[in-house]
C-alpha cells in the first residue's frame, strides 16, 4: 500500500464541523485530509448571514470566517476540493479511501475572477459554472462538471474562449483524477441538506415569487441582494412560517435552528425597517440562545407570533398573499395579507447519506442521518475508527456542530493513538 | 525616515497581475527606487526548486532581514513561496510581511491603480520595517489543575486530565460525588459507562477528592493561579496551572404556579420519581387495583430536558390499563435528539397535550387538585380534578456558582451560569484565561453535550499548560517599568485577568491576548503591543500619500472588521476612495483617543473606527473602549473646529463585508457633501 497518501484522519465534508475538527487534530499534531465535495470550503454555515441588530444575536455565523482563515494556512491539513469517496476498505484498522476529484478546470493560479465565463455560459441556469462568495485562496468560479454541456456532450468551449488571453485559466480537457488515501480513522462531516420548501404545497413555493425559503432569505440579507441594501424595500408585511420540513411524518424530528434563525432573522429585518410588521406562525416556540426566556421577552416585543400553521395561501388582486388561519384566542378562521412569506424550512439529511452509509458500512437513522453509537456517544458509530461530527448525525446549530467536532477530534485522536 | 530597516521586498507576478491591469515592471522599478530596499521578482508558477534557488540566492543573508511578499491574492496564488519562506528559509513570521495588491485594481484611472500600488506597498514596508520578531518561550508551570464540580463534565474532565499526567483537585459542593443525568428520573441507576467513570474518579490515583469543598479565594492568573479552599477539615492553599468549572445544575422549582398547594396529591417531579421507585410507601397515591386514575403533567416546557423528564415518568402511567395522563405545556419544548419522537409515541399510547397560553389555575376540592383553564380547541371553560397533580421543575445554573462568580471575576450570562453569552467563548472559554466552564456550568444541556465539552475543556487545558511546560509569546505586551507609575488602570481592564503587581505592573505572558486594550487606556503610555505600537502608527499616519483622495483612515479590528474588509476587496471587488487607509487592530479596544486625532493633524479627511458587535468582541469589552473613546475624541475634534462626523465608530461582523462597505460609503458621502459646502 506504500502509494497511498497516509493520514491519521480522512474527514469527509469541509462545513463549520468539518473544518473545526481538522483544525483541532492538526492542533493535536496529526496529518489530515478534509475533502468536500463541492469546490468551495465553509459549507452551509458559510453562507449564513450576520444577523446583528444593536447587538450580536449569538446565531455564531460569523464564528466560520476566522476558522476558514486558519485551515487554508495550517500546513499540516491537506484540502482535496470537488472530491468524492468512491470505495473504502480496510486492512489492519487502516482505512483506505479511494476518492475521485472532478477535473479541476479552472486554474486557480492563473485566474483573476472576471466573472467572463459565468456570464458568458449557455448553461449558467442549470449550474454549470458555480460561484462562492467566500473566498480565501481560490477562485470564485468553479466548472460542475455534472452540469456543463462540455462534459455531459462535448458540444460546448464558450468559457474556455471566453477566458481573457492574458489569463487563460480555463481548461476543459483536465482529467478527473483518482486519489486513494490511508487513514486510521475516518470523520464523517458531511453535514445536511435544507428541507425542501415546496415539500409543503399549499403554501405555494414556486408558485410565488413572494414566498420564498429561510435559506434564501439568509442568502439574500448576506450578499445584499435587495433586502439589505439600500436599492431595494424591505417588505413591510413579513410572514415566517415554522416547521416546514420539521415534525411531521416524513421529517418526525425537531430540526432546532428554524425558531432560533426565524426570530433572529426577523429582528434583523425589523431592525433594519423599523416600519415592518412581522408575524410568525408557529406550532411551538423553542428555546433559542443561553438566555432564552430574555430573548423571546424581546423578541416577541417586536415581532407579532401567531400560533397556528396557515390552512393555505393565495394572491390577492393587489399583488400580496393571504394567508388563512385559525385563531387560537376566538377559535375562528381569518386572513391576513403580507408581502413575503419566508418557509423557515428545517434541516434534512443530506443527499448521500444512504450512499455514503453503504460504503463506510454505517448505519442510518429512520429519518435518514448517521446513526451514532448511542445518545451519550454522539461522536462514534457502531464501526471503531469511524466517527460522526455536525448534522450528518442530525439537527444541531452551530454552537453545538462545534462543540461536538472538538469531541470528535479528541475522541478520534485518541483512537488513532492506541491504532 | 518612513523604512526604518533594510527590506527585501518580492514582488510575485503570474499572468494575473498583468491581466489585472497593473504594470509589474513599473512597479517592480520603483520599489528598486525605495531606500533601504532590494527587489525580486519572482513567478510563483516555476517549479519549486527554482523557487527555492532564487529565494535563497536573494535572501543571501538568511532570515535576517525583514522580507514583504507583494502578490495578487498571495494566499491563493503565492502560497508556495509563502510556505518555502517560512519552512524552508526560516523567515521568523513576524518578519514576512503578505500583501495583497487587489485592492488596487479596478481604479477606471491606470495612474490611480499604480499610485494606490505603490502606497500599498509603501505602507506595508513602513509598518513591516518597524516590527520586531515575538520568540516564544517555555514557561514552567504548575501541571496541577482544579476542577470544581460534581456533574459528569467535571468527572470526565478530571479522569481525562489525571490520565495525561497532570494531577488534578476534584473539589465539589457535596460529601459525595452525586452528578445527575439531565432529563432522566433521579431514581434511574446509572449506565454502566457512567458507573465506571464515578468509580475512576473515586480510585485515581492522580485525583484528589475534595467534598465539601468551597472556593474562598483566587489570586494569580492563566498558569499560576493561588486556589484557597476551604474543606470540613481545613483551609487549603493550592497552585494550579487552570481551572474547570462544571458545578451540577440544581432543580428548581418551576413557574407552574406560585406556590405549591401543600397537599399529598401535589407533587414535585422528584417526588413522583421518589413514590414510583417505591410504591409500596406510598399509600394509595398511585391508584388501587383498576380504579381508574387521572394524572396530570403541569409546566414542563422550561426546556426540552424538562419535557424528556415528564414523558419518561408519563409513559409509566400510560402503560397502565384505566389510567388517564394529561400534559399542561405552553409550548412543546422538543428542540432536542428523539424527543419530538418521543412526545408522538408518548400521545399515539393516549397522553392527552393540552397546549394553553398561560397555565391553569390550581385549587383543592373534595381533597383533589383541581384545574381549571379555557380549552381552546373546545372553545370553553373546562375543570378537571386529578388524582395526583405533578409539578415541573426547572434545570437551573447551581447554587454554589452564585459566589463563583465574584470570586473568580467571571462576566455571567445568562443568570447564575459561569460563562458569557459572547459566540466568541464558545464552547469553553469564559474571560479569564485559564479558566473554563463545561456542561452545566454554561447552561442546562443534555449529558452527551456535557461530556463533549468536558473534551473540549480538557483540550484547552492541554493547550494552555502542555503538561507543565506551556510555551507563551514573549514580549507581545512590553511595560516601560520606568514608566509605570503603578496607577493599575491595565490591572483595571485587563479583560483576560493578565496583569498583576509587584513595585510595577506585571503582564503574564500566558494569560495575555495582545487585544491592547491596556495600552491605548494607559495614561503615562508605558505599554507597548509589539508590531502594533504606537510608533507604527503614527510613521503609517504620516506617510499618506496626498496624491491620493479623499483620506480616509481605517482603523480595523482585526477579528471582525479587517476580515470583512478583506473579503469586501476580493469577493465584491470593491473600489475603496483611492485615499482609503486601512490599519489593523488586533481589537478595537486598541484604538487611543491619541491615534483618532493625530489621523486629522497628518491631514486625514475622515476616521472610520471599525470593530464587534456589542457582545461579540473576542475581550469581552474592547468595543466598548473603542466607542467610547470615539465619542471622546469627536468632544475634542468639535473643540478644535473640525466637523465630528468626520469620525465614525461602527460595529459590524467578519462576514458582513457589505456592512464595510456600507460605512465606507456613508463617510465618502458625507466627504462630498462636505466638500459641496
Amino acid at each position: 500500500m506504500e502509494d497511498y497518501n497516509k493520514f491519521s484522519a480522512v474527514i469527509l465534508g469541509g462545513g463549520i464541523a468539518g473544518i473545526t475538527a481538522a483544525l483541532e487534530l492538526a492542533r493535536l499534531g496529526h496529518d489530515v485530509a478534509l475533502v468536500e465535495k463541492t469546490p468551495f470550503f465553509g459549507g452551509r454555515a458559510a453562507q449564513l448571514c450576520c444577523k446583528a441588530t444593536d447587538a450580536c444575536q449569538k446565531c455564531g455565523a460569523c464564528l466560520v470566517e476566522g476558522r476558514l482563515t486558519a485551515l487554508f494556512q495550517e500546513p499540516r491539513i491537506s484540502l482535496y476540493a470537488q472530491t468524492e469517496l468512491l470505495e473504502s476498505s480496510r486492512t489492519n484498522g487502516f482505512f483506505q479511501l479511494r476518492l475521485k476529484q472532478q477535473p479541476r478546470v479552472i486554474n486557480p493560479e492563473r485566474c483573476v475572477d472576471c466573472g467572463l465565463c459565468q456570464d458568458e455560459c449557455p448553461a449558467a441556469a442549470q449550474g454549470a459554472i458555480i460561484t462562492t462568495g467566500v473566498t480565501r485562496n481560490h477562485p470564485r468560479y468553479a466548472v460542475n462538471p455534472a452540469a456543463c454541456l462540455f462534459f455531459l456532450d462535448g458540444s460546448c468551449r464558450v468559457c474556455q474562449q471566453i477566458c481573457p488571453p492574458t489569463a487563460r485559466a480555463i481548461d476543459l480537457d483536465q482529467q478527473e483524477e483518482i486519489i486513494d488515501l490511508e487513514a486510521g480513522a475516518v470523520i464523517v462531516a458531511t453535514g445536511y441538506r435544507p428541507a425542501d420548501p415546496a415539500c409543503r404545497p399549499h403554501y405555494g413555493y414556486g408558485r410565488h415569487p413572494q414566498v420564498i425559503s429561510g435559506a434564501e432569505l439568509e442568502e439574500r440579507l448576506r450578499y445584499g441582494q435587495g433586502l439589505a441594501g439600500s436599492d431595494e424595500e424591505i417588505p413591510r408585511r413579513v410572514a415566517f412560517i415554522q416547521c416546514v420540513g420539521s415534525r411531521d411524518k416524513e421529517h418526525a424530528y425537531c430540526s432546532q435552528v428554524c425558531c432560533a434563525y426565524t426570530l433572529r432573522l426577523a429582528r434583523l429585518l425589523k431592525h433594519r425597517q423599523p416600519e415592518a410588521e412581522i408575524t410568525t406562525f408557529y406550532m411551538d416556540l423553542q428555546n433559542i440562545g443561553r438566555d432564552a426566556p430574555r430573548f423571546q421577552r424581546e423578541a416577541l416585543r417586536e415581532i407579532k407570533v401567531v400560533r397556528a400553521l396557515p390552512g393555505d395561501l393565495r394572491a390577492t388582486a393587489d399583488g400580496s398573499l393571504r394567508l388563512r388561519y385559525l385563531q387560537e384566542e376566538s377559535a375562528a378562521a381569518v386572513e391576513a395579507d403580507f408581502d413575503l412569506v419566508v418557509l423557515s424550512v428545517g434541516i434534512g439529511p443530506g443527499p448521500d447519506n444512504a450512499a455514503l452509509a453503504s460504503l463506510l458500512q454505517a448505519e442510518l437513522t429512520p429519518a435518514g442521518f448517521f446513526q451514532a453509537a448511542s445518545r451519550e456517544q454522539p461522536s462514534q458509530t457502531s464501526r471503531p475508527g469511524l466517527f460522526l461530527a455536525g448534522t450528518a448525525s442530525g439537527p444541531r446549530d452551530i454552537a453545538g456542530c462545534i462543540t461536538q467536532a472538538l469531541a470528535t477530534a479528541r475522541q478520534a485522536s485518541q483512537y488513532v493513538k492506541e491504532l | 525616515m518612513s523604512i526604518a530597516r533594510d527590506l527585501d521586498i518580492i514582488l510575485a507576478h503570474g499572468p494575473e497581475l498583468s491581466a489585472s491591469g497593473i504594470d509589474y515592471y513599473k512597479l517592480g522599478l520603483w520599489a528598486a527606487g525605495l531606500p533601504k530596499t532590494r527587489i525580486l521578482a519572482l513567478n510563483p508558477a516555476l517549479p519549486r526548486e527554482e523557487l527555492a534557488r532564487r529565494l535563497r540566492a536573494f535572501l543571501y543573508h538568511g532570515p535576517k532581514h525583514r522580507v514583504l511578499l507583494a502578490a495578487l491574492e498571495p494566499q491563493r496564488r503565492a502560497l508556495n513561496i509563502i510556505r518555502l519562506l517560512l519552512d524552508e528559509i526560516g523567515i521568523n513570521p513576524e518578519f514576512l510581511g503578505v500583501l495583497d495588491l487587489q485592492e488596487a485594481l479596478g481604479y477606471l484611472d491606470p495612474k490611480t491603480c499604480s499610485l494606490k500600488a505603490e502606497t500599498l506597498i509603501r505602507m506595508a514596508a513602513i509598518m513591516l520595517t518597524r516590527a520586531e520578531p515575538i520568540a516564544t518561550q517555555e514557561l514552567t508551570v504548575p501541571s496541577r489543575v482544579l476542577v470544581y464540580g460534581d456533574s459528569f463534565a467535571a468527572i470526565k474532565s478530571a479522569v481525562d486530565l489525571a490520565d495525561q499526567e497532570y494531577s488534578v483537585l476534584l473539589g465539589f459542593p457535596g460529601p459525595t460525588l452525586h452528578p445527575l443525568v439531565p432529563g432522566v428520573a433521579l431514581t434511574q441507576a446509572l449506565g454502566e459507562e457512567l458507573r465506571q467513570l464515578a468509580a475512576q474518579a473515586q480510585a485515581h490515583p492522580a485525583i484528589r477528592l475534595l467534598p465539601q469543598a468551597r472556593i474562598l479565594a483566587v489570586e494569580g492568573s492563566a498558569g499560576n493561579f493561588q486556589v484557597r479552599l476551604k474543606t470540613p477539615e481545613e483551609v487549603l492553599e493550592e497552585q494550579v496551572g487552570a481551572m474547570i468549572l462544571a458545578p451540577e445544575l440544581e432543580l428548581r422549582p418551576g413557574d407552574a404556579i406560585g406556590a405549591p398547594a401543600s397537599h399529598p396529591r401535589v407533587l414535585t417531579q422528584t417526588r413522583l420519581e421518589e413514590i414510583l421507585a417505591a410504591p409500596e410507601e406510598a399509600g394509595d397515591l398511585l391508584g388501587t387495583g383498576d380504579a381508574p386514575l387521572q394524572v396530570a403533567f403541569l409546566g414542563p416546557d422550561s426546556h426540552p430536558l424538562a419535557l424528556r423528564r415528564a414523558l419518561e415518568t408519563a409513559k409509566k402511567f400510560l402503560s397502565r390499563d384505566n389510567c388517564q395522563v394529561l400534559l399542561f405545556i405552553r409550548d412543546a419544548k422538543v428542540g432536542a435528539p428523539g424527543l419530538e419522537a418521543d412526545l408522538e409515541e408518548a400521545a399515539s399510547s393516549g397522553l392527552i397535550v393540552v397546549k394553553l397560553p398561560g397555565l391553569p389555575a390550581l385549587s383543592l376540592e373534595n381533597d383533589r387538585p383541581r384545574l381549571r383553564f379555557f380549552d381552546p380547541v373546545m372553545h370553553q371553560e373546562e375543570s378537571l380534578a386529578c388524582d395526583l397533580l405533578v409539578l415541573a421543575e426547572v434545570y437551573g445554573p447551581g447554587a454554589a456558582n452564585a459566589g463563583l462568580i465574584g470570586i473568580l471575576n467571571l462576566w455571567p450570562s445568562p443568570p447564575g451560569f459561569l460563562q458569557g453569552d459572547n459566540v466568541r467563548n464558545l464552547p469553553v472559554i469564559t474571560n479569564r484565561r485559564g479558566i473554563y466552564v463545561a456542561g452545566p456550568a454554561r447552561a442546562a444541556m443534555e449529558l452527551d453535550q456535557a461530556l463533549a465539552e468536558a473534551d473540549a475543556a480538557v483540550s484547552e487545558v492541554h493547550q494552555l499548560l502542555g503538561r507543565g511546560r506551556a510555551t507563551a509569546p514573549q514580549g507581545r505586551a512590553v511595560i516601560d517599568r520606568g514608566r509605570c507609575v503603578l496607577c493599575l488602570t491595565c490591572q483595571r481592564l485587563c479583560p483576560h485577568g493578565a496583569v498583576s503587581w509587584d513595585n510595577r505592573a506585571i503582564i503574564n505572558e500566558l494569560a495575555c491576548q495582545g487585544c491592547g486594550i491596556c495600552a491605548s487606556q494607559c495614561p503615562n503610555e508605558a505599554i507597548q503591543i509589539r508590531n502594533f505600537t504606537d510608533d507604527q502608527v503614527a510613521a503609517a499616519m504620516e506617510n499618506l500619500d496626498p496624491r491620493l483622495t479623499p483620506k480616509i483612515i481605517a482603523f480595523l479590528c482585526q477579528n471582525s472588521a479587517w476580515e470583512a474588509y478583506l473579503a469586501a476587496v476580493k469577493m465584491h471587488q470593491a473600489v475603496l476612495p483611492p485615499g482609503f487607509t486601512p490599519l489593523r487592530m488586533p481589537c478595537a479596544g486598541k484604538i487611543d483617543i491619541d491615534y483618532l486625532l493625530k489621523a486629522f493633524t497628518h491631514g486625514a479627511d475622515a476616521v472610520l473606527v471599525l470593530g464587534c458587535h456589542p457582545d461579540n468582541c473576542r475581550s469581552q469589552q474592547g468595543n466598548a473602549h473603542a466607542l467610547f473613546r470615539v465619542e471622546r475624541a469627536q468632544v475634542m475634534l468639535e473643540e478644535a473646529g473640525v466637523d465630528p462626523r468626520r469620525l465614525v465608530f461602527r460595529t459590524l461582523a467578519a462576514n458582513a463585508p457589505q456592512d464595510f462597505l456600507a460605512a465606507v460609503r456613508h463617510l465618502a458621502d458625507l466627504l462630498e457633501g462636505l466638500k459641496a459646502a
